[in-house]
């Protein structure tokens, strides 16, 4: 009782003055360790960034299959994407809904509006000296007559070069399920 | 009369001053929100196939010497509930059943095609012919089990080109 008494009084006895110089000082706040953190994670991210225009059109709420192995796209090759979900097609990095699956699979002017625009783009890509590539990502639960179907389609438009697109895996037990 | 040195130079010369962060916290603030959105988790990979084309299967005008040295032409079918892998010319069909429904059995497609690779050394190119009705999975993993095993060539065959003869 006596010792807080006693602190209270020098707090107290102190002069006014004094307190007035303590009230207005600004602590700076001690930054150091954030700046610490976040130089880490500016590298890490810098490390981790991507600008490969096949890893920016990554389509989202499709699973796609893995595997160990993978390709370059061959020198002056131009991607085409076409995005074939279970239940619906996108066309282009754009992603231009084409139609849902039934619909491209059972009517005939759906179908002949992607080849006319599947050989206007290999048109275009060939006119400026480029290779066309048709990059098809497709759903790993798809069934592979639709992945056919496309293949043809592409044939016709004059793709020569078809891809595949994959998640990367070192581990090749992944792949072979084991 | 010479002054003497005043309080500031002094005070500069004996406080401890630390370097202003807030210039470099202002840039992180905007430089990790931004690679945040661009960075990606999971990495892409491409898998490429190549199209039949119309000259395969020909070749009566090619010379004896090269006929010597074309290699077998492999083929893998990728049937509802098995693999099948077939060498040209050559009768018997490898079957390779599934383990259990709807669970393939890539171990041993990796075996037969690692053995394949060893005695078709030359050969660099595989068919494939998929069931209509197996899975995009099934198909990719069949896929990438070849080029691991020195198959860099897939060639995708419709099912109008399968190789078995209905009896």
């Amino acid at each position: 009782m006596n010792r807080v008494s006693s602190v209270v009084n020098r707090s107290f006895t102190s002069s006014g003055h004094e307190q007035r110089i303590r009230g207005n000082k600004t602590k700076d706040l001690n930054i150091t360790s954030l700046i610490d953190i976040l130089t880490i994670l500016l590298v890490f991210m810098i490390k981790n960034i991507s600008m490969d225009a096949s890893q920016k059109n990554a389509p989202e709420g499709m699973l796609l299959p893995t595997t160990v192995t993978t390709n370059e796209l061959i020198e002056s090759g131009q991607v085409v994407f076409v995005k074939i979900y279970t239940d619906k097609i996108l066309y282009g990095s754009e992603n231009i809904p084409v139609s849902s699956l039934q619909d491209f699979m059972l009517k005939h002017d759906i179908r002949q509006s992607l080849l006319q625009l599947l050989q206007m783009e290999s048109r275009k890509i060939i006119s400026m000296n480029g290779k066309p590539c048709l990059l098809i990502q497709a759903d790993k639960q798809l069934e592979c007559r639709f992945i056919t179907e496309f293949i043809k389609f592409s044939a016709q438009a004059s793709f020569a070069n078809i891809y595949f697109s994959t998640i990367h895996t070192d581990d090749k037990n992944e792949v072979l399920g084991s | 009369m010479a002054y003497g040195p005043s309080k500031n130079r002094t005070g500069s010369q004996h406080e401890n001053r630390e370097p202003n962060l807030i210039p470099i916290m202002n840039l992180f603030i905007v430089i990790i929100p931004m690679l945040m959105t661009i960075m990606v988790s999971v990495h892409l990979a491409m898998i490429e196939i190549t199209l039949p084309t119309q000259s395969s299967g020909s070749g009566g005008d090619d010379s004896g010497e090269q006929t010597e040295e074309t290699p077998k032409e492999l083929t893998l079918g990728l049937l509802i509930d098995r693999f099948e892998v077939k060498v040209e010319g050559n009768e018997d069909v490898m079957k390779i059943p599934q383990l259990a429904s709807g669970k393939y059995d890539f171990i041993t497609l990796d075996q037969t095609v690692s053995h394949m690779k060893k005695l078709y050394e030359n050969q660099q190119t595989i068919n494939l012919i998929p069931d209509p009705n197996v899975k995009f999975d099934i198909l990719l993993r069949s896929i990438d089990v070849c080029k691991s095993n020195g198959f860099p060539n897939i060639k995708y065959l419709t099912t109008a080109t399968k190789y078995y003869k209905a009896k």
